[in-house]
């Protein structure tokens, strides 16, 4: 299993790669509770945090990622993204986007401090640093980014090496069956 | 068990798993995976499926046996993508023949969101019949996390979402 520190600056919070990520329980963007582990299944998972709807940054990246869900739909890799926002402000925000992945919702800060991912200098919405990470289906990290400037966060281009490493690692197909 | 045959017939089969009477008449009946291939030979994601199942409000596209398209087909990916995207219903499972056709869907509320029904994004690719099913048939199909909409494994139907 291979893991990795980008070099976009220091690691977020207390996660490292090779280190498993906590199985989060949270709403969805609809309300109903999902388990972390129950939405990866068994594939690769793009995770990330981010501040909420209302950060340009945000915006900015999640362009890029709805840019990048045509690859994903049929790589057989998921993607959650959680904020602090509520429920239905993630769902607008999904639409508005045209996201197809699923949001969870952490309004009531539950994981913030377990994760240390809580941006203190944010002191009107106490949001998530914006993080995002790559996992393998047992949730062990791949990758950590820190997105608190802008720069930090992962290219398409990262995230996709990432997915190949990943998928190579998990596929036991992925050199050609032979006849 | 990642799926089981889907039936509308007049009468419940014998040995159906799960069976409904629908508004407009007749059944719709689920038989175990391991029986021999029903009239349409259409597959249906399991856990659509409870024989214990509350009654639900359902568009269902069911084109008439042998009339099909490829699971690859554009139309097919792009009413994926968009039950994605439009809020997640109770119940939702494309129906498939073999591992490679695409042969309709059953998209099911319980809250009477009619429009959603009204709105299915399959009805784009062959009619669909909005009816009120019984008791005895439905489950409840999770919403995938998204935005896979390829099938695991080909045999499959989607939203079955683990190899």
């Amino acid at each position: 299993m291979s893991t990795s520190t980008p070099e976009s600056g220091r690691e977020p919070g207390k996660l490292r790669p090779g280190e498993t990520f906590p199985d989060l329980e949270l709403p969805d963007h609809a309300g109903n509770r999902r388990r972390l582990s129950d939405l990866v299944g068994g594939d690769p998972l793009v995770l990330t945090f981010y501040r909420g709807w209302w950060c340009p940054k945000e915006q900015s990246f999640f362009r890029r990622l709805v840019e990048f869900q045509d690859e994903v739909e049929v790589a057989y890799t998921r993607m959650v993204s959680v904020s602090v926002d509520q429920p239905e402000v993630e769902a607008a925000f999904r639409a508005g986007l045209g996201a197809r992945w699923t949001f969870l919702s952490d309004a009531e800060r539950r994981y913030v401090e377990i994760l240390d991912l809580l941006e203190t200098t944010d002191t009107i919405h106490y949001p998530y640093v914006p993080t995002a990470f790559t996992l393998y289906p047992d949730l062990t990290i791949c990758t950590a980014w820190n997105g608190y400037w802008a720069w930090g966060r992962p290219s398409l281009e990262e995230l996709r090496r990432d997915l190949r490493t990943i998928t190579k690692a998990i596929r036991p197909d992925w050199e050609v069956p032979k006849q | 068990m990642s799926w089981c045959w889907l039936v509308r017939t007049d009468a419940v089969p014998e040995g159906a798993v799960a069976a409904a009477e629908l508004s407009s008449g007749g059944h719709l009946s689920a038989l175990a995976a391991d029986r021999p291939a029903p009239s349409g030979e259409r597959k249906i994601d399991a856990r659509a499926l409870d024989s214990e199942g509350e009654p639900a409000l359902a568009s269902l596209v069911l084109p008439p046996d042998g009339l099909t398209i490829t699971f690859d087909d554009l139309a097919v990916s792009g009413a994926m993508g968009a039950a994605l995207a439009a809020p997640w219903p109770h119940v939702l499972s494309t129906l498939v023949v073999d591992s490679s056709r695409f042969a309709g869907a059953l998209t099911a509320v319980r809250n009477g969101d009619r429009g959603r029904l009204e709105a299915d994004p399959f009805a784009r690719i062959f009619p669909a019949e909005i009816v009120e099913i019984g008791p005895g048939l439905l489950g409840r199909t999770p919403a995938p996390t998204g935005p896979v909409i390829q099938r695991y494994g080909g045999g499959n139907p989607w939203p079955w979402d683990r190899f």
